[in-house]
């Protein structure tokens, strides 16, 4: 007989919230629901855990996939529902025992009224097993394959084997709202997907300099933040032009202050973005020493236009192979490095600027007209959901 | 407002009578021409009509004959595999991507390929060519007019100096870009020819190899035996009846579309603010291909100014990391600035007078503009 697939989700850290449990247990389950919207599901919590049930078999490692990237989700594994009946629970754990090699039954049973208790259960079960198959061995310590029985309270049991790794973390939208600078670039979607991971819900800013740059250049920015917003369940992309920024730039100042003039622009127009949308904080993808920009004094003179809110950089600490790494796992890699500009080299200076002095800079800086930019900026301003 | 669009070389609008006139293998006459019902059998009547038609617009068809693919680029690299067997392949540096990606292949697979180099308009150095051709040599395959510069190849003459020096080789020929815009028939030394239908007012998706009969062409794709089993898969007979209806309508209109486009293209050429654009094309060039350089600035973004002023073109250059500069180009001896710098025009028999004039006002405007904001 073809039994139902269930899919038993578990979470991680919402345990040690004490009283803050209950609705981090709502928003994580919100975030699974969004997860799964479109797809025929139902969500059961029995204790300690989530169950998803009543879905189509043929979409089962979709789902996975699905639930997989949800943040707060500590493992996952297909089961097989049964009846609580030690004889349709011994003829699904034979269709997913190896054929040979060590192993061990655990069982877990919320119904306290099942005859036998939990070691016994893993004694009958385990017991017939061997029985059945005798290049099976037992080993309780270190098991080539644990085969788990969870018996529930409903007249139920689940039967599974293999444990998939979720993405960890916490629940997004558990603690609060940033605004991620998204570039194209490798690091910036690494950054998101690092505070998204701690909770944090996302509002996402990129910025263009059209006709410098082109239209594949935007896509990649689209296609970068919906990826992101697979783990983040959905998000906001504002899209800004900073080309006649760049231009009175280019024309106004020293050739060399033009990335750090321009990553001062671009954290006043987050941080009024922020300010309208809710977000609490600035994300941004730098890693201390990676390009010119990224010295402490890169970022000393970017900070200090910021004045209502904290800039958080998750990277500042890592190598670029190690966000390379984290690129590929996440699924933004590819599409990071696809070549297109994303701030055009027609004003890259030759030399950048590596140890800016705040007040050189914002001598340079007096020569522009800033807040007329920063409005001029905003007028134009697109917004994308994802 | 409709966007005046000189972007031909890239695609053309379809020709809407001959969609008309294919219509019908949509709809009622949509029958395989391989199944051997009364149906299919008109069908299969219909298309080798249509190709006889096709042939003898630049051929004898008792010397040629030709297969239908499904672009240029199949035709490139079936002409290319197919012949490439033996030896060493010689082209140049100045083919379409079709051809110069299939001969780095043909490399990586351990063929021997050559390249000659180019003349300063795009077209080859006849020379160079000849002195890297040999008794070993296989294939030779030289572009009719190149793509980006609309320099015109002299293939006929090439082909009897190339069978010269190796008799056995086989010439051919990338003629998409000339295909019934400049006058042109194939002579017995040329033995394959890649032409495409939407670069004349055909639709996407049709494509052919003309072939010198007397020649051996190898399957590329293969299956049913569909071409004399030359290259497999059911034929689209709507594209192949509306190419054949849009290269009919076209070359009996050659000569007079070429002279209107060759005063076209002299306008277009005086119009031009000659303080920031440079002529690359050369006066011999097909008239239907104008590339034009703003030496300083970059050609993307002149594109997309244009672009957001009504104005569409073709360029040389884009804001990629890859690709950043057209090969073609710098092969013509471009600096990397000129390079950089390049619009391509080009114009089809719709083109008017009032658009190149327009086009060439919103270019120069664009240009001068760009220059202000980034000087």
């Amino acid at each position: 007989m073809e039994r139902e697939q269930v899919i038993i989700v578990r979470y991680c850290e919402i345990h040690l919230k004490g009283k803050n449990r209950g609705y981090f247990e709502q928003v994580f389950m919100n975030n699974l629901e969004k997860a799964l919207a479109g797809v025929r599901h139902e969500i059961r919590r029995p204790s300690g855990r989530y169950v998803v049930e009543n879905f189509d078999g043929s979409r089962t490692e979709e789902i996975c996939e699905r639930i997989r990237k949800v943040f707060g989700v500590h493992t996952l594994s297909v089961g097989i529902k049964t009846g609580a009946d030690l004889d349709e629970i011994f003829e699904e754990v034979v269709r997913i025992a190896p054929d040979s090699g060590t192993f061990k039954v655990e069982t877990n049973r919320a119904d306290k009224h099942f005859p036998l208790n939990s070691v016994e259960v893993n004694a009958e079960i385990g017991g017939r097993l061997l029985g059945k198959n005798p290049s099976l061995k037992v080993d309780v310590r270190e098991p080539q394959c644990v085969l788990h029985i969870d018996i529930r309270e409903n007249g139920t049991a689940l039967v599974f084997r293999d444990i998939i790794k979720g993405a960890g973390g916490m629940p997004v939208g558990t603690a609060g709202k940033g605004m991620l600078l998204l570039s194209g670039g490798i690091d910036s979607p690494v950054a998101g997907y690092m505070i998204a991971k701690r909770g944090m819900k996302l509002e996402c800013v990129h910025f263009h300099s059209y006709p410098y740059t082109n239209m594949q250049a935007r896509e990649k920015v689209e296609e970068l933040a919906r990826i992101l917003a697979e783990y983040t369940g959905g998000l906001t992309l504002h899209v800004v032009s900073v080309t006649h920024i760049q231009e009175e730039i280019h024309k106004k100042c020293p050739e060399e202050m033009m990335i750090t003039l321009l990553r001062r622009f671009m954290m006043r127009i987050a941080e009024r973005l922020s300010l309208e949308t809710g977000a609490q904080c600035i994300v941004t993808g730098e890693s201390l020493g990676q390009v010119a920009s990224q010295t402490v004094e890169g970022m000393t003179s970017s900070n200090a236009v910021i004045k209502t809110m904290p800039v958080l950089r998750p990277l500042v600490g890592f190598d670029k192979t190690e966000i390379i790494a984290k690129a590929r796992e996440i699924g933004t890699y590819e599409t990071s490095v696809l070549p297109y500009e994303d701030c055009c080299t027609v004003f890259l200076p030759k030399h950048p600027l590596i140890r800016p002095k705040l007040d050189k800079v914002e001598a340079a800086e007096s020569l522009l007209d800033v807040q007329g930019l920063i409005d001029e900026a905003f007028a134009g301003i697109e917004a994308v959901q994802f | 407002m409709e966007k005046i669009y000189l972007d031909n070389a890239a695609t053309t609008r379809p020709d809407q009578k001959a969609v008309e006139a294919a219509l019908s293998y949509l709809e009622e006459n949509f029958y395989n021409p391989s199944a051997l019902y009364k149906e299919g059998f008109s069908v299969r009547k219909d298309l080798e009509k249509a190709r006889k038609e096709i042939v003898s617009c630049i051929s004898d068809s008792g010397k040629y004959d030709m297969i239908f693919t499904s672009c240029g680029s199949e035709s490139d690299n079936q002409a290319i595999f197919s012949a490439a067997r033996r030896g060493n392949f010689v082209t140049t540096e100045g083919e379409h991507a079709a051809v110069f990606s299939a001969a780095a292949e043909l490399a990586r697979r351990g063929t021997e390929v050559r390249y000659a180099k180019l003349n300063p308009d795009g077209g080859v150095n006849e020379g160079d060519l000849l002195s890297k051709v040999d008794k070993d040599t296989s294939l030779v395959s030289v572009i009719h007019v190149n793509n980006e510069t609309g320099a015109v190849n002299d293939i006929a003459g090439l082909a009897e100096k190339v069978k010269k020096i190796a008799p056995r080789a086989l010439f051919h020929s990338d003629g998409v870009q000339a295909f019934g815009k400049i006058p042109f028939r194939l002579s017995g030394a040329v033995d394959l020819y890649s032409v495409s239908a939407h670069k004349i007012g055909g639709v996407r998706g049709v494509g052919g190899l003309f072939r010198n009969k007397s020649k051996n062409l190898f399957p590329y794709i293969f299956g049913g035996g569909q071409e004399n089993g030359l290259r497999s898969g059911t034929e689209n007979t709507f594209a192949i009846m509306q190419f054949s209806a849009a290269a009919k309508k076209k070359f009996s209109s050659l000569d007079g579309d070429l002279a209107r486009i060759r005063g076209y293209n002299r306008l277009f050429r005086s119009l031009l603010d000659e303080k920031i654009f440079q002529v690359m094309s050369s006066e011999e060039a097909s008239p239907y291909i104008l590339s034009i350089s703003a030496r300083g600035l970059r050609g993307e973004v002149l594109q997309h100014m244009a672009d957001d002023a009504g104005v569409l073109v073709g360029t040389g250059s884009a804001c990629s990391s890859r690709n950043r500069y057209s090969r073609v180009i710098l092969a013509c001896g471009a600096d990397e600035k000129t390079a950089d710098g390049v619009l391509r025009i080009s114009f089809s028999a719709q083109t008017t007078e009032e658009a190149c004039r327009c086009a060439a006002a919103v270019i120069n405007r664009c240009a001068a503009e760009l220059w202000e904001r980034t000087k």
